[in-house]
């Protein structure tokens, strides 16, 4: 499934680091791609991306889709920003725990007319940044 | 006979602004601080500079200039430690660390009396500047600070969803932060002592919603010293002193969020840890008398109450609305006034806290003194309180 992408006019304000290993997310990512390592050993998802799987240790992980929707677990508007965030602030953030049953924690944007409210379903979209993307979630 | 370890004497700089600017022409000198708070605290103690085979000193901040300060200040007091000589870190909780690394030196029959030390100088760098440096303390570096999440953003969260799920309201938590300031109001080193009032704390700005200015630490600057002995030290001293009688740990092996969707306000390695204190010191929650918490931010102080057994969940917010966690209710917390009040530098912060926990068992907490005070609970943290060190304390006098 390919999410939904919202272009953003700026280079992102504290880029992440990409490694070998999670150059798939990123790459993946920014084509709409949704995905994350699963281990093949236990079947366990994990986000972020891994090389090990943190509940069995086996190293046998591979690349799968994630689901895109789930239910918005809590939230936060962040007012007092760090420097390089400064000219966002505020902006918020928010814990999601998606439909398949892992909870992940991404910036939340607005949809219109949808004030944000714990237990209220959201997507994930990714945000287009000029230099690259971020994952995010949007209430539907 | 197991050995015990006991607190025998305390020292502190008032919380407050302390650090020097680099542009000012006059620096203020850590090692100056920490010569002085160590005699001090080995005065209060009745101890002597002999008997000190150990010091533990929590890291200090990336601002201070002296490196390797654990042993330059060593030099400074010509001490000649046999125990241990060591700085530690462990984020939010290293003053927890530094405490219990101490008191192990004399468990393990290494020293019977240890020095467990530390300054934290930040409060002359500008907020947005250090928040560079913390934000990358919580969470993912690359995954969630990326996206702008600060320490305090996750407690918020917490917040957020204990108001959802129990119907608490912003108005508890300003009650926390008005008690807090209230015992500040009556604490010698406490950094805000003005009293505040319910209104004046709900009309402050936003910091990260729903919490507003009085409900999150401000940036502070700290220095303690404790002087730990053995029981029969202490016993041998003829001075109260306060002794160590459970202790208990435990990370819950995720960061900020569980992977796996759990109760995020449940504080899952507090309750354990806190269970593991109480059952070493052979009591239950209902037997503590007071409490000094780690809690950053007002709805903290509330989870983390319901989490060490003092109320039930949902019960923590309209009992401290009710002032039953101020000096004279049922269980007083953060008699110190508290991370928001008292004061947070973050990395010595836990130091505070035990100096006030002995302040209280001592009976010399002055004006806010909790009557009778036999047994008391610390708690130190790191992450979004996935990792809880607890220590039960009790007064003999």
């Amino acid at each position: 499934m390919t999410l939904e992408s919202i272009n953003v006019a700026r280079p992102r304000a504290y880029p992440p680091r990409m490694s070998a290993f999670t150059q798939p997310f990123w790459e993946g990512l920014k084509a709409g791609q949704w995905q994350s390592t699963c281990c093949e050993a236990c079947g366990k998802h994990t986000f972020p991306p891994k090389p090990v799987c943190p509940h069995c240790w086996s190293d046998r992980m591979a690349w799968k889709d994630l689901s895109s929707r789930g239910t918005l677990y809590s939230w936060t508007r962040i007012h007092s920003a760090p420097k390089v965030f400064v000219d966002e602030a505020p902006y918020a953030v928010c814990v999601v725990d998606l439909d398949m049953g892992l909870r992940i924690a991404t910036r939340l944007v607005a949809r219109e007319g949808k004030a944000f409210q714990c237990g209220m379903p959201v997507e994930l979209v990714v945000l287009q940044f000029e230099d690259g993307p971020l994952l995010a979630s949007r209430p539907l | 006979m197991t050995r015990r370890v006991a607190i025998v004497g305390t020292s502190a700089i008032p919380v407050g602004r302390h650090q020097t600017r680099a542009d000012e022409p006059l620096q203020v000198l850590e090692q100056e601080i920490m010569t002085r708070l160590v005699v001090q605290a080995v005065q209060d103690a009745g101890v002597e500079k002999k008997d000190i085979g150990s010091l533990v000193l929590t890291l200090p901040r990336p601002y201070t200039m002296q490196k390797y300060f654990s042993t330059f200040l060593v030099s400074h007091l010509r001490l000649n430690c046999t125990g241990s000589v060591l700085e530690v870190m462990g984020n939010g909780m290293t003053a927890a660390v530094c405490f219990d690394r101490a008191c192990d030196e004399i468990l393990l029959g290494r020293t019977d009396v240890a020095l467990a030390l530390g300054i934290n100088m930040e409060a002359a760098t500008p907020a947005a500047e250090h928040a560079m440096s913390s934000m990358r303390t919580t969470g993912d570096v690359d995954f969630h600070a990326s996206s702008g999440f600060i320490p305090i953003s996750w407690y918020a969260m917490d917040a957020m969803r204990y108001m959802h799920e129990y119907g608490a309201t912003r108005e508890h938590f300003a009650a926390v932060a008005v008690k807090n300031r209230w015992h500040a109001s009556m604490n010698p080193l406490a950094q805000f002592r003005k009293p505040i009032t319910l209104e004046e704390t709900l009309a402050q700005r936003q910091i990260v919603e729903p919490l507003g200015l009085y409900d999150v630490p401000g940036r502070s600057d700290g220095a303690a010293c404790l002087v730990l002995a053995s029981e029969e030290v202490a016993k041998s001293l003829g001075r109260p002193y306060a002794i160590v009688r459970g202790r208990g740990f435990c990370h819950d092996g995720s960061h900020q969020i569980n992977e796996v969707p759990n109760d995020m306000t449940e504080l899952i390695a507090a309750k354990e840890a806190s269970a593991t204190a109480y059952k070493q010191a052979g009591v239950t929650a209902n037997d503590i008398d007071v409490a000094e918490f780690y809690a950053p931010c007002t709805p903290v102080e509330v989870l983390v109450s319901e989490a060490v057994g003092f109320f039930g969940r949902g019960e923590g917010a309209p009992a401290a609305a009710e002032g039953q966690t101020k000096v004279g209710g049922r269980i007083p917390i953060s008699t110190s006034g508290g991370l928001t009040s008292r004061g947070h530098p973050a990395y010595v912060t836990s130091l505070y806290n035990y100096c006030e926990i002995a302040d209280q068992l001592r009976g010399r907490a002055g004006e806010r003194q909790v009557k009778d005070a036999r047994l008391g609970l610390t708690t130190g943290e790191l992450g979004n309180y996935n990792a809880a060190l607890v220590h039960v304390l009790e007064a003999q006098r």
